[in-house]
Parts: C-alpha cells; sequence; structure tokens
C-alpha cells in the first residue's frame, strides 16, 4: 500500500514542471504559427527574457536571427511523421542566441545548440524545442578537427618523404627469420629486379656468393645483439653485372618497441671502389719506382764499404806476399769486415722494411723517424754539398703507420736532393723542423733549391706531374699526398718562395684506425 | 559465425514493409521539399561489410556528402544517407539556401526523415519502438569511407537501398540502413512471426 500511495503521490505532484524547470535544457512549446506558449526557467535565466514578458509572440518576433521559413519546415515535418526532426549544433551553430563568456571556448560568441522539435500535441499542432548546450563539445570537435589536420600534413609529409625515400634510397628489409619483406623501387631500379622475385626470399641465401665467412659472422653477431653494423660487399644485379655496395644494416622495431627485423640501407660505392683500385695500382706503380730508386741509392751506399773490403783484402794479399802477415793483423781485418758486412746486411734490412707495408700503429719520435729516413740518404747529401739541419723538439711522439710516413720522407727529400743536383749553387740547405701542437704534430721540410714556380705549384701533386727532367715518374709527390692524407689523415701543402720550398706536413698524434673490412 | 540470410519469403516480407514505410517517406519528403518526389521501390539485401564498401566505390561522381544517423531499440543501428556534390547543389538552389551550413542541415533533415519515416514504419509493423539521436554529417571523398569507423563496426549489414528522384530538379540520394548482427536476427525472428501470421 505504501508503494502504491507513493507511485500515487508522484504522479499526482508536479514533477514534470519540477523537473523541466531545473533540467539542464531549454523548452519552448510552439504551436504552428510560432506563438510562444511555453519558455523554462533554463531560457529564462540564459537569455535574460521572462516567460510571461513572450507568452503568445511570435519566436521570430523575438529572435530575429531565427530563420523562419527553415523552421515552419522542420516543425511541419515533424508534426507530419511524429518523430522529432533536429537542429545539429555542427551544421547550424545555434537557434536562441545566447552569449557565452567562458575562456576555454572563447572562440565562439553564442553558445553552439542541438535542438530537437519535438511533435507535443499533434492535434493541437504543438511542437516542443529541446535546446542541449554543446559548446563544450563542438569546441572540442574543432579543436580536434584542427589537429586532424595537423596529422594529416604530418602524414602527408611522411609519405612524401617514404616515397622520396623509396625512389632514392637503396633499401631492404627483412623480418627476424631474414625474409625479405619489402625492397625499395630506387634498389628494384638499379639491380633491374622484380619485386616479387626478391620478396618472401631468404637474404643470407639470396646474398650466398658474397656473403660468406667471416663478414657473415660478424653480421649475425651483430644482428643477433640488435646493433647497427656496417659492411662492404659485391652485389650482382639480374644481369649479372657486379656492383660494390656499402651496406648498413639497422635493427626495426615497432610501435610497442618489439623488435621485428632489420632495415639494411645500401650506398653504391662501386665508382669508389674504382678510383680505389686505381689508386692502389698507382701506388704500386709508385712503389717499383722507389725501388728502383732505393737500389740506386743502396747501390751508392755499398760502393764504400765494398771498398773497405776490398783495400782489406788487398792489403792483406800483399802482406801476405811480402811474408808480413801476422795474426793480429789478420784478426784487425776480420773484425773491419765483420763489421763492414754487418753495415751492409743493415742497409739491407732497412731497405727491406721500407717496402714491408705495415698494418700495426707504431709509436716512434720525430727524431728516430728522420734518423731512419736519412740513413740512406745522408752520404747522397755529404757527397753534393748539402747541409742537412734538423730542429725537431725532442721527444716529440706519434703513432702512425711508420714504413708508410719514412717512405714519404725519404720521397719528399730525395726530391729536395735531386733538385740541388740539377741546379747546384753554394750554400746549399735543408732544413727539417718539427713541432708539437695540441691534438698535431707539424713537420716543415725547406730547401734553397731553387724554388718551384708559381704556375706549376698547384699541379704538384696531381700524379705524372714531374719538373724533374730525367727520371721523373710524376708519381712521387701525388703518393706522398696520398699516403698523408688518405692513409695517415693529415694534411700536406707546398708554398714556394724565391728559391725557397716549404713543405708542411700536419699529422695526428695518434692515428684513429677505422676497423679495416 | 555463418553470415545469417534472408530466405525469399522473409525478403518478401520486408519488402512490402518497406514499400508501405517508404509511402510514407516519399510523402514527408515531398512536403517537405514542396515538390513532387517519388522513391524507387527499395532494393533489399543481406550483404557482408566488405561487400558493401564495394558497392559504396561504385557510386559515380568524386565527393559524397554522407550523412549518419543512429537509431536504437530492439532493432537498432545506423543509416547512411548519400548524396552525390551535384544532387547537393541541386537541392540547395531549390531550398534557396544561403549557405554551405545551411545546405548541410538541409541534408541531415533528408536524412533525418528518411531514416525516421523508414524505421518508425518499420518498428511500428514489427510491434517495437526506436528512438532517434542526431544526425551527423560528414563530407567525404568516396576513396576515405573504407577507413570510416562507421562501417569498421558491422560485420553485416541489411542494405536497403533506394533512390530519392525529383521530377524537376536532378536529385538522387540513396539511404543504407546498416544493423549489427544481433538485429539482423531479431528482424528474421519477427519477420518469421508475421510470416506465420499471414499463413
Amino acid at each position: 500500500m505504501a508503494e502504491e500511495s507513493t507511485q500515487h503521490y508522484l504522479r499526482s505532484s508536479d514533477v514534470n514542471d519540477k523537473l523541466v524547470s531545473s533540467i539542464d535544457n531549454g523548452i519552448i512549446i510552439l504551436d504552428a504559427e510560432l506563438k510562444i506558449h511555453y519558455y523554462n526557467k533554463w531560457l529564462e535565466i540564459h537569455t535574460s527574457i521572462k516567460e510571461v514578458d513572450i507568452l503568445g509572440k511570435s519566436i521570430g518576433d523575438v529572435f530575429s536571427n531565427i530563420n523562419i521559413k527553415t523552421l515552419q519546415r522542420k516543425i511541419s515535418t515533424a508534426l507530419r511523421m511524429g518523430t522529432p526532426t533536429f537542429y545539429t549544433a555542427s551544421t547550424s551553430k545555434y537557434l536562441i542566441p545566447i552569449a557565452i563568456n567562458q575562456l576555454k571556448v572563447s572562440d565562439f560568441e553564442h553558445m553552439r545548440q542541438d535542438v530537437s522539435i519535438i511533435p507535443f500535441d499533434v492535434e493541437k499542432k504543438l511542437i516542443a524545442l529541446i535546446i542541449t548546450d554543446q559548446t563544450n563539445m563542438i569546441n572540442t570537435h574543432n579543436l580536434l578537427e584542427a589537429n586532424i589536420e595537423i596529422v594529416k600534413e604530418l602524414n602527408n609529409e611522411l609519405v612524401k618523404e617514404r616515397e622520396t625515400i623509396d625512389e632514392r634510397v637503396l633499401l631492404v628489409k627483412i623480418n627476424n627469420k631474414n625474409t625479405i619483406t619489402d625492397v625499395s623501387h630506387a634498389y628494384l631500379e638499379l639491380f633491374g629486379y622484380d619485386k616479387n622475385d626478391i620478396l618472401e626470399e631468404d637474404y643470407f641465401d639470396r646474398e650466398k656468393l658474397y656473403l660468406q665467412g667471416e663478414l657473415k659472422d660478424e653480421l649475425l653477431f651483430h644482428m643477433q645483439e640488435q646493433k647497427v653494423f656496417k659492411f662492404e660487399k659485391i652485389t650482382t644485379d639480374s644481369k649479372g653485372k657486379e656492383f660494390w655496395l656499402l651496406n648498413t644494416i639497422v635493427p626495426e622495431y615497432d610501435i610497442n618497441a618489439q623488435h621485428i627485423g632489420f632495415i639494411i640501407f645500401a650506398e653504391n660505392i662501386t665508382s669508389a671502389k674504382l678510383i680505389q683500385e686505381h689508386q692502389e695500382k698507382l701506388l704500386a706503380n709508385s712503389r717499383t719506382a722507389a725501388m728502383g730508386e732505393m737500389i740506386s741509392m743502396i747501390a751508392h751506399q755499398w760502393r764504400q764499404p765494398l771498398s773497405v773490403i776490398n783495400t782489406i783484402i788487398a792489403t792483406l794479399k800483399i802482406k801476405k806476399e811480402l811474408d808480413m802477415l801476422d795474426n793480429e793483423t789478420i784478426d784487425e781485418s776480420y773484425t773491419k769486415i765483420e763489421k763492414t758486412v754487418a753495415y751492409l746486411s743493415e742497409t739491407i734490412d732497412d731497405f727491406r722494411n721500407f717496402f714491408k707495408q705495415n698494418k700495426e700503429l707504431k709509436l716512434i719520435t720525430i727524431d728516430a723517424l728522420f734518423e731512419k729516413s736519412t740513413h740512406l740518404l745522408k752520404s747522397e747529401m755529404e757527397a753534393n754539398d748539402i747541409e742537412y739541419i734538423l730542429e725537431i723538439d725532442k721527444d716529440i711522439e706519434i703513432a702512425t703507420y711508420q714504413n708508410e710516413l719514412v717512405q714519404s720522407i725519404i720521397n719528399l727529400l730525395k726530391n729536395s736532393v735531386d733538385a740541388f743536383k740539377e741546379n747546384p749553387h753554394e750554400n746549399q740547405k735543408i732544413t727539417v723542423k718539427g713541432y708539437e701542437l695540441s691534438t698535431h704534430v707539424t713537420i716543415e721540410i725547406i730547401d734553397n733549391a731553387g724554388g718551384i714556380n708559381e704556375e706549376i705549384i698547384s699541379k704538384i701533386f696531381e700524379p705524372y706531374f714531374s719538373t724533374k727532367s730525367k727520371n721523373g715518374t710524376g708519381l712521387g709527390l701525388y703518393v706522398c699526398k696520398t699516403i698523408i692524407e688518405d692513409h695517415l689523415k693529415g694534411k700536406i701543402t707546398i708554398r714556394s718562395q724565391d728559391i725557397e720550398t716549404k713543405i708542411l706536413i700536419e699529422l695526428p698524434k695518434k692515428l684513429h684506425v677505422q676497423k679495416e673490412i | 559465425m555463418n553470415p545469417i540470410t534472408l530466405t525469399e519469403d522473409e525478403k518478401d516480407v520486408l519488402q512490402e514493409l518497406m514499400n508501405v514505410a517508404y509511402g510514407n517517406a516519399t510523402a514527408v519528403v515531398a512536403e517537405m521539399l514542396d515538390a513532387f518526389a517519388t522513391l524507387s521501390i527499395p532494393n533489399i539485401k543481406v550483404m557482408e561489410t566488405s561487400a558493401l564498401l564495394e558497392e559504396f566505390q561504385s557510386l559515380k561522381g568524386s565527393s559524397y556528402f554522407f550523412s549518419t544517423q543512429a537509431f536504437v531499440g530492439e532493432f537498432s543501428g545506423e543509416s547512411a544517407f548519400f548524396i552525390d556534390n551535384e544532387s547537393a547543389q541541386n537541392l540547395s538552389t531549390h531550398l534557396e539556401l544561403e549557405s554551405e551550413d545551411d545546405l548541410d542541415d538541409a541534408i541531415l533533415e533528408l536524412t533525418n526523415v528518411l531514416t525516421s519515416s523508414l524505421t518508425t514504419r518499420l518498428a511500428q509493423e514489427m510491434d517495437t519502438e526506436v528512438r532517434f539521436s542526431l544526425p551527423s554529417i560528414s563530407k567525404v571523398p568516396l576513396g576515405e569511407i573504407a577507413n570510416n569507423q562507421t562501417f569498421k563496426e558491422y560485420s553485416q549489414v541489411i542494405v536497403i537501398d533506394t533512390q530519392l528522384i525529383f521530377e524537376d530538379q536532378k536529385i538522387n540520394g540513396e539511404i543504407f540502413i546498416l544493423t549489427k548482427d544481433g538485429s539482423i536476427e531479431w528482424l528474421k525472428n519477427r519477420l518469421n512471426i508475421i510470416l506465420e501470421a499471414l499463413m
């Protein structure tokens, strides 16, 4: 019974009125002529218009912004169908102008509204307009739209970049099972393959001809460790033509940082490799030429000790014939010959060492370096009356490929000696200076052998360029430059004024060696 | 899950119900637009979403106005209304609309009228009720429709495809009623109840 009376009480109370006046919606009841029959509290507060002041008035007279034709159409459609029609905030913005002054939605002057037009009493042709504030929703929607635009733009940029990469970068993607999953257009074009020829193939199977042994092991090790790895290797196009590629393999991760495979970026270094091969040939040629020069130097070097041995033997012979040969003379002669032969042997060792390609960095002082370099040249300098002055700060150490540097220094000093031989004069001097800077060591080789013409000085390091009237291969200075700049990561420059020529060599104190591939 | 299909009998009943509903809708649209309009006899199919997307692709024209409206109840789903750019502009001229927003509003009204009159009548015939939410509109290039989340929600759809044709103006629109599997089953049951009553 209690329940029934409660229900009865609720039904008989003015619950609708109470609710309608307190809900967060605007409600207007209109007839077919658009006259206002009801205007709820919410609207009174939001528009500062009292219901009593507008009852019976046409809504179009109260709110001049309303398009009467459209409203009438919507009302008659709702009454005709018996179901609601609508205004939506996204297209119609608002029906009743309600000013808003919230900071966060300051883009709008008026509240954005969804309006449902509900048939209220079909017989009396009354409809209810239910107005819902959608300002925040529309504001959020607009913000979202703006952000979507930004995302779209970014996406477009990404797509463009992806296309550029596809067109220009040689790229192969593989999954964790080493199956090729994608390959760039640039790659297909360079090697003349169809995508279907490559996709789904095993990467190592495809490359087995040129990817084996230590290189393969090292690559697999880096892949297992998910580390970036660079390697050079040959590959072939669809017609079997060989290309040199510098590959960089980079692990690929998905959005959740899960490792999904690898991307192999490749750079076509075939041209660079050809140049390198050409350079190597040139270097080999120059080494042969230098060897010839060395042999002539050794011959020069040996002449004097050989004549010493000759003299000792001749003396021994004469003394024997005159019966004057005693044990003491024999012992003395042996010792002398032994010493001289040791000297000859040492000269050969030096010669051999200079032409041994050493691949290990050695720590050496600059003055020891020049001591070694001039060992074979000293007698030639003396014979040609050339003064050799060393002004090297003591204990300057350098870690480098010693033999290659010695070969270059001999070459440079030999050039000076040859220049003096072609243009002899008084007061001939070769001065070598060496000093230390924070990361580099600087060596100056200065001679006064006549200088170099301004017109040719810029070409002096080019291959097959020679100023020598005879026996010049034109490779000496080119090889020096290649060794000092490419192998030893230094710099060589030449300057000349009047009869003086100065060669300046800068070398890193410690050569940072790139891993040989 | 096996796709639900409608038998020929079920389709016939639905077709009849639709014809009644569309007769009603035609009259409302004609009145609303103050022009003589006809709706072509609706073509009813139950199809997979992927097939529906192909159907959309076959619609001609570069860009479409695409509006949707949800309806809820025992029979629930969403309607999708397509009107091509040219038809939309003709509609705008006919209604003497002043702005793009007014045109959007008119298209939404058309969507609402078609959805409401169709589903309300259908619901009445099947002894149930439906309620409608506000329709929403977007102007999308056809190519992007396949990305639209709306369609991904449905594995199968009942497609009730009809053309709205005006006598004087070239205005063509197509409406599709999309319902989820549950509603299709509910509809199938209701159609069978009606069928049994008819026997």
